[in-house]
């Protein structure tokens, strides 16, 4: 099962109906086979724009994040579920991404001069494969009996 | 007479003197195999020391949930994410740092237009008015 972030915002409410909430998300997803890795709680505090939900405008909500390992295929079906919860205000899923081996900086090479440059170079020998616009000439003798531009 | 003589002699000078320049030279060349002032294999001393963009050299993966962080790659009076010639990172983390201020805007967690104000005396991790390369703006 790959692993996913449920990044939620919450409506602004008391505790307990808060807990009511968080407890209803999780059986939602405890009932498709999901299981949860950690439930991280970045606090309630002022949205950066207000949003409107469920027919009602928000500006302050409770920002959750739910890290959860799912089947692919249970992801819609949680979201949708979600999408008709009138307590979540937006929900976003990300599938966590596997730690990439380090890779080295690539820096000193982009700080070249572009003449010295792996990517310009290959631009130079692909400009070369091409025909040159500025001083192609059409030929008359190219076997077709018309011009094929405008003149 | 006397003028003929002392050409001759100058004549015999010259070739003696090219007969003592050709003994030399072989003998010259046997004394630079015992030369300790010879020069030696060395690394360039002067070789640059391998620049670094600052997530790389810090390890840093930058994530959508650490939106202090992806702030200080934000204009804080537009709100829009600087270029890369501006924050001196290299391509690939470039990208994931846009990527993820993209993310972070989308979940609600960062504002598009500006920046949050309580981040807006956060240390400057580049100068906007020094970008790294020119540009037009």
């Amino acid at each position: 099962m790959p692993s996913y972030e449920l990044a939620l915002m919450l409506r602004a409410m008391p505790k307990g109906e808060l807990k009511k909430t968080l407890t209803r998300i999780s059986h939602a997803i405890f009932n498709r086979g999901g299981i949860i890795r950690n439930i991280e709680n970045l606090g309630f505090r002022e949205m950066p724009y207000k949003t409107s939900s469920h027919g009602l405008v928000h500006r302050e909500a409770n920002y959750f994040v739910f890290k959860i390992d799912t089947a692919t295929q249970a992801v819609a079906d949680l979201k949708e579920e979600n999408s008709r919860d009138v307590d979540i205000i937006r929900q976003r899923v990300f599938k966590v991404q596997e730690d990439k081996q380090h890779l080295s900086c690539t820096l000193p090479e982009e700080l070249l001069p572009p003449a010295y440059r792996a990517e310009v170079q290959k631009m130079i020998e692909v400009g070369k494969t091409q025909v040159n616009r500025f001083t192609y000439k059409f030929k008359y003798n190219s076997g077709l009996d018309y011009y094929p531009f405008q003149k | 007479m006397a003028l003929l003589k002392s050409l001759i002699l100058r004549n015999a000078f010259l070739i003696t003197h090219r007969a003592l320049v050709s003994t030399i030279r072989p003998s010259s060349n046997a004394s630079v195999v015992e030369d300790d002032d010879a020069p030696v294999e060395m690394e360039n001393p002067f070789k640059k020391e391998r620049v670094q963009c600052i997530l790389c050299k810090l390890n840093i993966t930058p994530d959508y949930k650490n939106y202090r962080l992806l702030s200080q790659f934000q204009s804080p009076y537009t709100g829009r994410i600087y270029g890369r010639h501006v924050t001196g990172l290299c391509k690939s983390k470039q990208a994931l740092v846009e990527a993820e201020i993209r993310k972070a805007q989308n979940c609600g967690y960062m504002p598009y237009y500006y920046k949050d104000k309580t981040f807006l005396k956060d240390p400057k991790l580049f100068d906007p008015e020094n970008p790294i390369r020119s540009h037009r703006f």
